[in-house]
């Protein structure tokens, strides 16, 4: 194994927790990120979760999962799940596994905090 | 707890113990494969992206399918998903056979012979007592018709069963037509089960092709 090629940063603002990836998502990095989105699921006060992907720069099959699990714990527990500026090597993932039809995607960080007021 | 591969073949067991004609199929070949990498990627031996698969780890994980699947994938050369399905589709005999060897050991199969018309030689593997089968029907039918976001396994395991076709086996043809938007919605979102996908269309293409090759 090798080591983890990602950093999840989180930043809370009224109530919306961003969480945002840098580096490339793939299996290694897979089991961290899944952390930092389970934590930010369940911070306190939390009503929406947003994932800026301005800077992640891969998500391999392993890391789609993540992305998966998250929107489904969010929608168990009643927080709003979305993604924002996703490149286009990360769009083209969602977009050919389909997850693009089960998430609400912003074109960036500031379109999606406006959505969420 | 069975894993996706040998759900898939409960999912071809029919009532009598027969294996179903589906079995048969390239489709169901290649959605048993694409179970077999789903269950790689998952215990950390191999990772894909749109491009490329990668081994991780050759270290063996125990189970007789995906350790002989994970022998073949040798490392020189970089495929995709898809042609890693294609490349491994002649397997599916012996990955049918160890994955039935594996329930009859597990105690979820039986093994019984029998003959025909006193000459011919018949192996049936009747179920049991159906739990394991029931417990994948029920996980597909949940996620058609709930309204959850699916879990890994089950959008994986419903997208395979699709491409499979083996939905038929427990959905009649207008309950799969009722659902085919919810199944493009929540089923096989993942990039193995696309790459299965791909593969059975690239297979019935090549065929369709070789069907109209001019005659001399």
């Amino acid at each position: 194994m090798t080591e983890a090629t990602l950093k999840t940063l989180i930043e809370i603002t009224a109530g919306v927790t961003l969480a945002v990836p840098v580096g490339r998502l793939d299996f290694e990095a897979s089991t961290g990120f899944q952390q930092a989105i389970e934590q930010a699921i369940a911070g306190a006060g939390t009503s929406a979760v947003v994932v800026d992907c301005a800077q992640l720069e891969y998500v391999s099959s392993a890391g789609l999962r993540v992305f998966l699990i998250g929107a489904r714990a969010a929608k168990q527990a009643n927080v709003r799940f979305s993604v924002c500026g996703l490149v286009e090597a990360v769009r083209r993932v969602f977009v050919v596994s389909g997850f693009d039809k089960l998430i609400v995607e912003h074109a960036d960080r500031a379109a999606a905090l406006a959505a969420l007021q | 707890m069975i894993g996706l591969v040998e759900e898939l073949v409960l999912l071809a067991i029919e009532d009598d113990g027969a294996i179903a004609h589906t079995a048969g199929s390239v489709g169901f070949g290649m959605s048993l494969i694409g179970a077999a990498l789903v269950e790689l990627s998952n215990h950390g031996r191999i990772d894909a992206d749109l491009d490329s698969l990668r081994v991780m780890s050759r270290e063996p994980t125990g189970h007789p399918v995906l350790d002989r699947v994970l022998q073949m994938l040798v490392i020189e050369e970089t495929l995709t998903v898809e042609q890693w399905v294609l490349r491994l589709a002649s397997e599916t005999p012996e990955l049918v056979r160890l994955a039935l060897k594996s329930l009859v050991g597990r105690g979820v199969l039986e093994q019984t012979e029998s003959r025909f018309l006193w000459v011919l030689r018949s192996r049936r593997y009747p179920v049991i007592d159906g739990r394991e089968q029931k417990e994948a029907k029920l996980r597909i039918l949940s996620t058609l018709l709930g309204e959850d976001l699916p879990t890994p396994h089950d959008t994986e395991l419903l997208g395979l069963a699709r491409a499979g076709g083996l939905l038929e086996a427990f959905l009649t043809s207008s309950e799969i037509t009722r659902l085919e938007g919810r199944m493009e919605q929540v089923g096989g979102i993942d990039l193995f089960v696309r790459g299965v996908e791909s593969a059975i269309r690239e297979d019935q293409v090549e065929r369709a092709r070789a069907m109209m090759l001019p005659m001399y």
